[in-house]
């Protein structure tokens, strides 16, 4: 059994088809990346499946449970976290108070109190490298702190699938390589699922990946293991080829 | 039923309901173009009932001539008001802009406190009145109506057929993108407050039109509220809607009096009040987004 | 350890002090006691809103109506005693509970409901709620329609003719003071819950609250009923004091405002804020009642607006923004 089955997923949005048949699964623990130009369909497929959207076709099946028509929050509690892809840090609150905002919600939710999610939270802001800047307003960090920020808040969740929109976009790739190795490193300890969203063919992210999903128009075009995907000539024409022959 | 009120309650329906979709409409602009919630709407209707008032008793002035007093005068209150206060409440939390225009509300309702005292004052401009069967309109209070109409048809005009109406219509659905193509957006919001705001003036002068007494500094809370509803009704935005919201509200309420002083309510206006709030609510449960709206 | 503990409470601790100092003055100095009882009837008030308001960011501009329906709880329990010849402390009792039923089945509706709404739209439906709730009143003629209730025959009958200044100004100052200290401490403890950090997610970014977990519409709901039944009672403790109600007072969306301008004069979500609000709001109130008569309103509405400009976050919130950096000042500025 995977940990969680997206079965032909269709997603509408008025006259417009987001996603067409989508269908994808991701194992305990397993590092997924999916890639695909701008407006291919990717956060609206992020969106389906941690419950910000309810596909008009198709089932999600998370644990062996049918979690199609749950809601976010409900999904967040069973294990599924998000890093936003445009930061959106609780602004007002301190860089602690965000991290355990994370941890008071998540999958630990009703067994742990304050104290304990405070703990939690210092833990992960550790772990990312934002120790000494918890005491600060979350407004006030920069923007790659802000990313930081975010992810901690996920992971602060104790999640089993870590959804990461977009997360090295616009970053140095010094930093890139620091992140994706912070991703991993966790991930393994914590036998976390990641997916890993990405508009442009990155390296780091792919390779950091043990299988890939090609998305175009809505539509899964290419799937498998990263070295065959990547040989796969498809690929660049879905990036270079129909764009340019099409016309612009 | 006498079939001769009834024809009779459908026209003065009509009259009442046109004053009402112009009330409403300012209130609509407003939060088309600037998503504010103008809570001085109410204050501002106050005002113009008072212009009208004070230029008939003053300078005799028929409330006609009022009416170009009053756009002159809302469009730079508005404008101005825009570039004082609300300017920096762009884009911010909703609570502070709501706050803001009840702040003014409040302070506009004092200056006419201040300066007109708390009595209820009218005047009388009688253009005579038409029989309707054995039921009387005053020709005031159809002109009312007439103008009323006349008011948002040049309205639309002016936001569809004209430049300056095509860049306010851009800032209402894309601030952004319309200050990428090059519009001050900043002269578009005071231009559209300030519209907004003397259409509410506009509108208080047409109301003495139809009743030219009562006059006080809390004339417009009951047509603030009744705004609420229309604008609901109609689609919160949209010009059209608030007008066509306003001319349903007018027939509902010209049906719905007579029926519950028919049931011997108590106060069949409260009654007829209720009502209108009771529809509020469930529209905005079923359609928060208007009745014409998909 | 036990010291660390005290100062992370010290907020608490700082607001019951400075509450019992408005009680203690209050008995000292008789020629104030009605404006300090005024002062706490705000505060308590303003505490109980600021869990909804304050939390939350929703603005509910018919929370008069909660208010309202305490007053008429009272009310009605006081006049239904008097005729069956119930006792006095029966009386106040049975006027407590219907308060609290009578707001309580409201709000809930009402938060079933309306709370799916947001921002303007939530405003604009309270509202319509608050102005419904005064014409069903008085155009079908319940609980004595625009002729409102008067109790004080009922009270004097209740509680004597020696009693009457007991149950009119005793019993409910006594009665407000408590509920000051008790919607504190609610305040209080809901700021630094799970509840709290949940309400606090939610008017920053409601959709992105629901992603990390937060069930918003019930969290939404749980602080508006809280909120409304504890302003209910403080109506309830008010009947008492004016002995006669009327539906247009009742539901005076003016009131509303009043409460909204204390809760953001102090700051929303702190719990010393209402604390703070209220007592700038009453006493310049009072003394601009002094040596402004009839200009109060002008000048209020002016305050307003430099709150709205200068101060968005509140005295109180302004305060703990700015000296954030200090963990002392964090811990004792809530």
């Amino acid at each position: 059994m995977h940990l969680l089955e997206v079965n032909n997923v269709t997603k509408r949005f008025g006259g417009i088809t987001a996603l067409k048949n989508v269908s994808l699964y991701i194992d305990s623990g397993e590092k997924i990346a999916i890639i695909g130009p701008n407006g291919s369909g990717k956060t609206t497929l992020f969106n389906v499946i941690n419950g910000v959207y309810i596909p008009e076709d198709g089932r999600i099946i998370y644990m062996g449970r049918d979690i199609t028509k749950l809601s976010a929050h409900e999904r967040a509690k069973l294990g599924i976290a998000r890093a936003f892809q445009i930061t959106r840090p609780f602004p007002g609150l301190s860089v602690r108070e965000n991290v355990m905002i994370g941890a008071l919600f998540g999958t630990l939710s009703e067994k742990i109190n304050t104290r304990e999610a405070l703990k939690i939270a210092d833990e992960m802001l550790k772990l990312v490298g934002l120790y000494n800047k918890r005491d600060e307003l979350a407004i006030k960090l920069t923007g790659p702190e802000r990313k930081l920020l975010e992810l901690a808040r996920a992971l602060a969740m104790k999640p089993k699938i870590l959804l990461l929109d977009e997360i090295v976009a616009g970053m140095p790739p010094a930093k890139v390589d620091e992140i994706v190795d912070l991703v991993k490193n966790v991930a393994e300890r914590e036998n976390i699922a990641v997916g890993v969203m990405v508009e442009h063919v990155i390296r780091a992210v792919i390779r950091f990946a043990e299988r890939v999903y090609v998305l175009d128009r809505g539509e899964i075009v290419l799937s498998g293991k990263v070295e065959d995907v990547m040989r796969n000539p498809k690929l660049r024409e879905i990036y270079l080829g129909t764009r340019f022959k099409g016309g612009v | 039923m006498d079939p001769g009120l009834i024809i009779f309650l459908f026209l003065q329906g009509l009259v009442l309901g046109s004053i009402y979709g112009i009330v409403a409409v300012g209130l609509s602009l407003i939060f088309g173009i600037a998503r504010i919630i103008n809570l001085s709407h109410g204050a501002l209707i106050m005002w113009g009932a008072y212009t009208a008032l004070t230029f008939f008793v003053g300078y005799n002035l028929s409330p006609l001539g009022s009416l170009f007093i009053a756009i002159v005068v809302g469009l730079s209150l508005g404008a101005s008001i825009f570039y004082l206060i609300l300017r920096r409440l762009i884009g911010a939390h909703e609570l502070t802009t709501l706050l803001a225009t009840f702040a003014l509300s409040i302070f506009l309702e004092e200056i006419a406190r201040l300066n007109y005292g708390l009595d209820y004052r009218g005047f009388s401009w009688s253009l005579g009145v038409v029989k309707i069967f054995d039921y009387r309109l005053t020709y005031s209070s159809i002109l009312a109506g007439v103008i009323a109409l006349s008011i948002v048809i040049i309205l639309t005009l002016f936001l569809y057929k004209t430049r300056i109406g095509s860049a306010l219509r851009g800032v209402a659905q894309d601030p952004v993108g319309a200050y990428i193509c090059g519009i001050d957006v900043n002269k578009i919001y005071a231009l559209g407050i300030g519209i907004g705001f003397g259409l509410a003036m506009m509108s208080g002068v047409i109301i003495t039109m139809y009743n030219p007494t009562g006059i006080n500094p809390y004339l417009g809370a009951p047509y603030l509220l009744k705004s609420f509803v229309i604008v609901v009704l109609g689609g919160l935005g949209s010009i059209i809607g608030a007008y066509v919201g306003g001319i349903i509200f007018g027939l509902a309420e010209v049906v719905l009096f007579p029926l519950y002083d028919y049931l011997h309510f108590h106060s069949p206006m409260s009654m007829t009040l209720f009502t209108e709030f009771v529809i509020l609510l469930i529209l905005l449960l079923i359609r928060p987004y208007g009745l014409f709206r998909r | 350890m036990i010291k660390g503990k005290i100062i992370d409470h010290m907020s608490l601790i700082i607001m019951i002090f400075s509450y019992i100092i408005i009680w203690m003055l209050k008995t000292s100095f008789p020629e104030y006691s009605q404006m300090l009882t005024l002062l706490l009837y705000y505060i308590a008030i303003a505490q109980a809103y600021n869990i909804f308001l304050g939390m939350t960011g929703y603005v509910d501009f018919g929370y008069v109506s909660y208010f309202g329906l305490g007053l008429y709880g009272m009310a009605l329990g006081v006049s239904y005693a008097s005729q069956n010849n119930l006792s006095s402390s029966e009386a106040i009792i049975l006027g407590m509970i219907l308060s609290v039923i009578l707001a309580g089945s409201v709000a809930g509706v009402v938060g079933g409901i309306a709370l799916r709404l947001r921002g303007a739209f939530f405003a604009i439906a309270t509202i319509g709620l608050s102005q419904a709730l005064r014409y069903l009143i008085e155009g079908a003629k319940i609980w004595g329609g625009a002729e409102g209730i008067i109790i004080a025959k009922d009270l004097r009958k209740l509680f004597g003719e020696e009693g009457f200044s007991y149950a009119t100004i005793t019993l409910p100052d006594t009665g407000i003071f408590i509920l000051a200290v008790a919607t504190g401490i609610i305040m209080y403890l809901i700021r630094i819950s799970r509840l709290g950090y949940g309400l606090l997610a939610i008017k920053e970014d409601e959709d992105a609250a629901k992603v990390f977990g937060v069930n918003t519409t019930l969290y939404k709901f749980v602080a508006f009923i809280i909120s409304a039944v504890l302003t209910s009672l403080v109506g309830s403790m008010w009947t008492l004091k004016v002995t006669a109600i009327y539906p247009p007072e009742s539901f005076n969306i003016a009131f509303s405002v009043e409460f909204i301008v204390i809760v953001m004069l102090g700051g929303g979500g702190t719990v010393l804020g209402p604390l703070i609000g209220a007592s700038i709001y009453s006493l310049s109130k009072y003394y601009l009642g002094v040596y402004l008569p009839g200009l109060q309103l002008t000048v209020f509405s002016i305050i307003l607006l430099l709150i709205v400009l200068l101060f968005r976050q509140g005295i109180v919130g302004e305060l703990r923004s700015f000296l954030y950096k200090h963990e002392i000042v964090r811990k004792i500025i809530r």
